[in-house]
């Protein structure tokens, strides 16, 4: 007979556990009672079905997915009894949600503790620019919603650069890929806008775009996010934290870029309108000039009106008005004016002109008084 | 570095410049000169602008590196 120390045993237990329990080969599936956290990173639960119990010990960092009890997970690890407290216990290391049900509640849960923490404030969405220049776009190079996004991309509009950040969206890997490609095009920008889309897909298929981290990181993004999961009735969070959140790829496309129709339709009243500013100010102008040059003109008809009342007043002084009133003017041989008796000397020869003509005479003598 | 085309031009702030100089000429400002001017500069860009929505192209590549 074999006599083992209580350390011994415990230790011979543990060594078998180990000998005959594959952590990668063997889980446990359960449904989940009496889950606690303590000192915020030790989880404790039982895990039981209809006939048997099993506590589970686990550290709470390497839960990526919120628990409570009534849900149904799947738990890796291994089993383990504490040598201290003499208990056995599974020991943790991965825990995954089963059915749907069990999802939906996770989601639920996880939706509403981002929720409280402002991630899908409505406050803090960025617009996209009207035109794009460059867009990152993070999707499956193999995907359909890649091809449609593209397709109606070029349908709407001209002249955008597209980097495709190709991820696997589907699956295990799916929220690494993404984020990578996420993290990739926020080191390759500038660009007008971060795209993630995927086509439609069950409530399983599209759980990668609910991964906390993947949230979290366009949340963090630098660039303005547009997401964008092809589905019928469930949101995912992804597209709750975005920017702009499209409902299809097809969908993402048009809220991304205008259709050139409608700009250039936009373009052509633009033009209009500022040629028929230019046209009314041209008009305007013309018709000040014309105001002008009305005002211009009836100042010169006014002058021209004052000077034909000087042109009378002089006209009035000249010799032919006073000859006309029945004066005459003396002129001499040389032709000068005799204007004084001191110039005509007796048998001068004189020549007089009237209102009509001259005659020619002589002088006689003179007298010192006019009458 | 050949001169750039007028098709090249960032289209954002092109319609931008436009809609301002509609937007200014809606005020009723008065001035001929800038008038003709921004008009001159309107056609330029209406042009340019129309020009990029006809020839150019969308581009797409897919961008590997990861570092």
């Amino acid at each position: 007979m074999h006599i083992l120390s209580v350390s011994q045993y415990v230790a011979y237990l543990n060594d078998t556990f180990k000998a005959i329990w594959d952590t990668n080969e063997a889980a446990i599936e359960g449904e989940v009672s009496e889950f606690r956290i303590s000192q915020g990173q030790w989880v404790n639960f039982n895990l039981k079905d209809q006939e048997a119990v099993v506590s589970c010990f686990a550290v709470l960092n390497k839960l990526r997915v919120p628990i409570e009890d009534g849900m149904r997970v799947r738990v890796s690890g291994s089993p383990r009894v504490y040598p201290k407290w003499g208990k056995l216990s599974f020991n943790v290391e991965r825990v995954e949600l089963v059915g749907e049900g069990a999802l939906r509640k996770a989601l639920a849960a996880l939706r509403a503790k981002l929720e409280a923490e402002g991630l899908f404030d409505a406050s803090r969405k960025r617009e996209l620019p009207r035109f794009p220049s460059r867009i990152a776009l993070v999707a499956s190079r193999e995907s359909a919603a890649f091809g449609d996004f593209i397709r109606v991309v070029n349908e709407r509009w001209r002249g955008v650069e597209i980097d495709l950040y190709h991820a696997v969206v589907q699956g295990d890997k799916a929220p690494d890929s993404v984020m990578a490609g996420l993290a990739s095009a926020q080191k390759h920008g500038p660009y007008d806008a971060i795209v993630i889309t995927r086509g439609g897909g069950s409530f399983e298929e599209l759980m990668a775009f609910n991964d906390e981290r993947l949230v979290r990181a366009i949340y963090a993004s630098k660039i303005p996010t547009m997401v964008a999961i092809g589905h019928e009735r469930d949101v995912t969070l992804a597209e709750e934290v975005a920017d702009v959140r499209g409902s299809t790829p097809t969908d993402c496309a048009r809220r991304l870029v205008p259709d050139r129709k409608d700009v250039l339709y936009e373009l052509a009243h633009l033009e209009q309108g500022i040629a028929a500013s230019v046209e009314n100010l041209i008009e305007g102008h013309k018709e000040t000039l014309t105001r002008f040059e009305s005002a211009a003109d009836r100042w010169l008809e006014m002058f021209r009106l004052r000077l034909d009342g000087l042109h009378r007043l002089i006209a009035s002084f000249s010799p032919e008005a006073v000859l006309k009133r029945g004066f005459a003017i003396l002129t001499d041989k040389a032709g000068d004016v005799v204007a004084s008796i001191k110039d005509a000397k007796p048998g001068m020869p004189i020549a007089i002109r009237l209102r009509d003509g001259s005659v020619d005479g002589r002088i006689e003598g003179s007298q010192g008084t006019l009458i | 570095m050949p001169p750039k085309k007028k098709a090249e031009i960032d289209f954002s702030k092109g319609f931008a410049e436009l809609e301002q100089i509609a937007a200014w000429f809606e005020q009723g400002e008065p001035d001929l000169e800038q008038g003709l001017k921004k008009f001159e500069r309107a056609s330029e860009l209406s042009h340019a602008l129309r020009l990029r929505l006809e020839e150019a192209e969308n581009k797409m590549k897919e961008i590997k590196d990861r570092s």
